[in-house]
């Protein structure tokens, strides 16, 4: 974002890490926050670190005079909060996933569309110069036809905020997948040019949760007791569009395994290996974390052989892209062609497939 | 205020307390005669005639062969009045479900000068008889749900009610010594979770958790029973107790964010 873009009044709605990564970004490019949450805890500490001005309710602040919104509330609350943005005539920027379930999705889709609010959802991993790049060669033909993605998002012990909502089922809609295996699905679709699902088989297991040896090496979001755990822990998925493209999904919050974070992007005549593991705590860490982006190739000069290329493109904070994005776009008026509600909506209906063909459990 | 009034100090009506002292007394006796109510209430017959026949003319009282039994004129109060307690709305669909998930009899408790009673239950399918009702009231310190509650009280609060207490025994189980409550009380804290084994009724056990909002204010407690024949090994340990915790989270995330669910 350049020096003279307009200073805007944008109003943050849910207080949890997100909005005060959200927060922290807005008030450096000098945007003025208006905020709300009804957790007096989230209020406090809120109120504590970041100069915003602070409301009792969402109809106080849509009534208050404002350019955009930023929903982080817990997924089930999105849809209240978009939809009285929409209302208030303002375009809305939602953390992922766009709602806790694919109804509430349709919902918030159709409400957008009624409005003509522009809508975003927060895949911000689509920002990230690796995965545009990546993306890029798949477009250029250079890889040929693509036909199989193979996706891991594995924390080897993740589980955030165990025991606070994003381990309910009612409030967060599901676990691991919902949470991170979001962001496979969305990278997937993406990479696919947004395919319809065909089949799909899989399988949720929720092996952590209740065990009382759990290490808690790395906790992420509030340090809350284990009270409310009805979720999955990690799930795998075998995938299949309709252009007879699939993708193998492997998500865990926890699992005896390597963390990693990548795609493996097979095409007819080269693929792709992109790894964009981070620490849990950064969105885009300093340089050595990302250990493998990689073009695999064969050529026949003299004789067959492989060229294995590095591909090295500048890092960015996808994080803070995401919301210049959303930002320019707030001032231009024109929806960007990124990370757009129907595009959210579209992995919401895998995510729910994916959960239908796993079996939901008993609430 | 009216002629005939008796009133004592601090604005007290006297006749008011008298009036549901005798309510109470028929409440306790299921039905009863003028005489045997008088006798118990320490009270002249005739007095208590008066009071009988002005409550059954307001619906308050049935009279039935000569014998009263309360009216539905009080159970209007009593819906209406729960209607008003916004954990009874948060955590209704939350107690159905549990019902639903274990077979089992699901409560709403709150705690009322010094007592637990039942704002809402629902019976699951394994259950023929519910040995409860809503408005149902019990002691605390023999019930899961009372247990619960007791466990998240502040020290001055818990010390003000073990001082009025007489931890009276209801069967062999009842913890009656008031150190040993303590214990019991602490152990609850540290997992969350109370058990009641047998402790108010022989046959009975119940699981409950305690449920409070984000400013740490007590609201309840939420609890499952069934026969102990049922209640056994990790299904009483483990498995309903955390069926439990995960209703509860939901009803104390729901109750900090009513405004924006009640939107959905």
């Amino acid at each position: 974002m350049n020096d003279d873009s307009p200073r805007m009044d944008i109003g943050l709605v849910g207080l949890g890490e997100h909005g005060e990564t959200h927060a922290e970004f807005l008030q450096e490019l000098g945007h003025t926050v208006h905020a709300v949450d009804l957790d007096p805890r989230a209020k406090e500490r809120f109120r504590s670190r970041y100069d915003a001005t602070m409301y009792e309710g969402l109809d106080e602040l849509f009534s208050a005079d404002m350019d955009a919104a930023i929903i982080s509330t817990p997924n089930k609350f999105h849809e209240t909060a978009a939809l009285k943005a929409f209302d208030a005539g303002l375009d809305v920027l939602i953390e992922k996933p766009l709602a806790h379930d694919l109804a509430s999705a349709e919902r918030i889709v159709e409400a957008a569309a009624e409005t003509g609010s522009i809508c975003m959802c927060g895949y911000f991993h689509r920002f990230r110069n690796r995965c545009r790049l990546a993306k890029a060669y798949v477009e250029s033909g250079r890889l040929g036809e693509v036909t199989h993605v193979d996706a891991r998002f594995m924390r080897r012990r993740g589980v955030p905020g165990r025991g606070t909502w994003y381990t309910s089922r009612e409030i967060a809609g599901g676990g691991a997948l919902i949470d991170v295996g979001c962001f496979l699905v969305d990278l997937v679709l993406y990479f696919y040019d947004w395919p319809d699902l065909e089949e799909v088989i899989a399988t949720a297991r929720s092996d952590f949760g209740d065990r009382s040896d759990y290490a808690y090496l790395e906790m992420y979001g509030e340090d809350d007791e284990a009270k409310m755990y009805d979720v999955e822990d990690s799930v795998t998925a075998f995938c299949e569009f309709d252009g007879g493209q699939t993708a193998h999904l492997e998500v865990a919050w926890a699992a005896n395994a390597e963390r990693r974070h990548e795609y493996n992007i097979r095409g007819t005549e080269a693929g792709v290996s992109l790894d964009v593991t981070t620490p849990l705590e950064s969105v885009d860490p300093a340089g050595g974390q990302h250990r493998d982006f990689r073009l695999y190739e064969v050529r026949s000069d003299v004789v067959d052989h492989y060229v294995d290329s590095e591909l090295v493109p500048p890092a960015n904070d996808p994080f803070r892209d995401e919301l210049a994005t959303f930002l320019a776009a707030v001032e231009t008026g024109e929806s960007p062609d990124r990370c757009t509600a129907e595009q959210a909506l579209a992995v919401q209906r895998v995510l729910d497939s994916i959960y239908e063909a796993a079996g939901r459990p008993r609430p | 205020m009216s002629e005939g009034d008796s009133r004592s100090g601090g604005g007290r009506i006297e006749s008011v307390a008298t009036a549901f002292r005798i309510l109470e007394g028929v409440r306790e006796r299921d039905r009863v005669g003028v005489t045997e109510l008088a006798d118990a209430l320490d009270l002249p017959k005739s007095t208590v005639h008066h009071y009988l026949s002005t409550l059954a003319s307001d619906n308050y009282l049935v009279r039935e062969d000569g014998r009263y039994r309360l009216g539905l004129g009080l159970f209007t109060l009593g819906a209406s009045a729960r209607t008003q307690e916004r954990i009874y709305h948060v955590a209704k669909p939350n107690v159905d479900r549990l019902a639903e998930t274990t077979g089992e009899q699901a409560r709403l408790v709150v705690e009322r000068d010094g007592q637990g009673i039942t704002l809402y239950q629902a019976a699951g399918d394994d259950v023929d008889d519910p040995p409860t009702y809503a408005g149902t009231v019990e002691d605390l310190h023999c019930t899961a749900a009372g247990k619960a509650f007791l466990a998240e009280l502040p020290a001055d609060r818990l010390d003000a009610f073990l001082a009025d207490s007489s931890l009276s025994r209801r069967t062999d189980n009842t913890i009656t010594d008031e150190d040993e409550l303590r214990a019991t009380l602490a152990e609850i804290r540290e997992r969350g979770v109370a058990f009641d084994d047998e402790e108010r009724d022989q046959g009975v056990r119940c699981v409950a958790s305690a449920i409070s909002d984000r400013s740490g204010e007590l609201l309840g407690a939420i609890s499952v029973s069934g026969p102990s024949d049922r209640l056994t090994g990790e299904r009483f340990r483990s498995e309903i107790p955390s069926r439990i915790r995960n209703v509860v989270g939901v009803v104390e995330f729901n109750t900090t964010y009513s405004e924006w669910s009640d939107a959905l």
